[in-house]
């Protein structure tokens, strides 16, 4: 009996110190990295690093995206800043939340094309879907689907449609497009030309996001600073052990 | 109370993970390399190429005042030694510099050089000791270079052609 109590013990604790490591440290860290590479491009001539602050209208996007993380409960605010936690507790949750707020932003930075019409084209569709989606009924489970569907199309409109149409060498899409607006100026849908590795990194970055927002899921399903509170029961059973015995 | 070792360690680390990509993004650096040296001169060990600082200022005391920057640029790539920059912005003035007009073009090249020079030796007065120049400090060769932008009567004075080069 004493054997299966410590064996359950220690899976507690062990538990409850993953979600902590989960929570306050493999997140933030998993957020600030889609953070950094959601604005780096590399330069088709030269393959330098290009980093592209993230524009006003995305930080918007990250703003509208919060209010559907809480009502589809991928983030529990109640429960990860409120008054009875300690304030080491608070400040690491808010310092979470906001590691999340800025990777939203750069994660639509990712997929935004960086200038003229089709930026903005792109700005109001995803501030449309974002906007419809706040009137409708979200679970995490739908919202992750909903989220990664938005970013997925986004991706393959801007990195593998538009990265072909504005392509040095002229791809298939170039020439049909080149046909069917000719005599049109391209001027206003103007956008400048990337290495393909800034793909692959914007995939890596969306991969990235959509993976930390699904290991959200599983920090929030049990509370932040259980490992605390563990302990404190866990010397509590053993004292009343040795008191029985 | 390993929940809060957990708590304090993730929040040091990320912190200072977070204020990388915002000094990342200020400095834009555009390769590894940059990455490095700005790492270098944020760090404070940052340090010029000696050698190609000297085939620089050979090429300077020869006149080849462009062959001259370009060695000390790649000197100087992050552009944080402020003696580089007040050579940098001596070329461009001895350059510009024409008896009849001074070419404003490299005159105000001269000038944001020699503002980046004042910046890197705020805190201490950098005194160049080169017996070839006759402007030793970075003041002098400031108010030269800004007296040479000014539009004024001067200008038209037939005396100006006996000023001389400094």
């Amino acid at each position: 009996m004493p054997v299966l109590h410590a064996r359950k013990k220690m899976t507690t604790n062990n538990r409850s110190r993953n979600r902590a490591l989960l929570h306050f440290v493999v997140l933030p860290l998993l957020f600030l990295t889609v953070t950094l590479l959601g604005g780096l491009r590399i330069n088709a001539d030269d393959h330098a690093f290009i980093f592209v602050a993230p524009p006003l209208v995305t930080l918007l996007l990250a703003v509208l995206l919060m209010p559907l993380f809480v009502r589809g409960r991928l983030i529990e605010i109640d429960r990860w800043v409120a008054s009875d936690r300690s304030p080491l507790t608070n400040i690491s949750s808010v310092w979470m939340l906001l590691t999340l707020f800025f990777a939203s932003a750069q994660a639509f930075n990712s997929v935004l094309p960086e200038r003229g019409l089709l930026h903005w084209l792109f700005s109001f569709f995803f501030l449309w879907t974002l906007w419809n989606n706040q009137f409708s009924l979200f679970d995490a489970r739908r919202l992750l689907r909903s989220l990664t569907v938005l970013f997925g199309t986004a991706f393959v409109l801007k990195h593998l449609l538009l990265a072909s149409l504005y392509s040095s060498d002229g791809g298939l899409l170039k020439k049909l497009a080149g046909a069917l607006l000719q005599g049109v100026s391209l001027g206003t849908l103007d956008a400048p030309a990337f290495a393909p590795a800034t793909g692959y990194i914007s995939f890596f970055t969306l991969a990235l996001y959509v993976a930390g927002l699904v290991l959200l899921t599983f920090a929030s399903d049990d509370d932040v600073d259980d490992a605390v509170q563990t302990e404190q029961l866990a010397q509590r059973e053993s004292a009343l052990v040795d008191r029985e015995s | 109370m390993k929940s809060k070792v957990i708590q304090v360690a993730g929040l040091v680390l990320t912190i200072a993970y977070a204020a990388l990509i915002i000094w990342i993004y200020a400095t834009e650096p555009r390769t590894f390399k940059e990455v490095a040296t700005s790492a270098e001169v944020g760090s404070g060990t940052y340090q010029i190429n000696q050698e190609k600082f000297d085939a620089g200022h050979a090429l300077f005391l020869r006149e080849q005042f462009r062959a001259a920057r370009d060695e000390w640029q790649r000197a100087d790539p992050a552009q944080g030694d402020a003696r580089t920059q007040f050579y940098i912005a001596y070329s461009f003035y001895r350059e510009g510099w024409g008896r009849v007009y001074y070419d404003q073009d490299l005159f105000k090249q001269g000038l944001e050089a020699a503002n980046r020079a004042a910046n890197l030796a705020a805190t201490a007065q950098l005194i160049i000791d080169d017996p070839n120049l006759q402007m030793h400090t970075i003041a002098e060769l400031k108010a030269e270079l800004e007296q040479g932008m000014e539009r004024s009567w001067s200008d038209v004075s037939p005396l100006k052609v006996l000023r001389a080069r400094k």
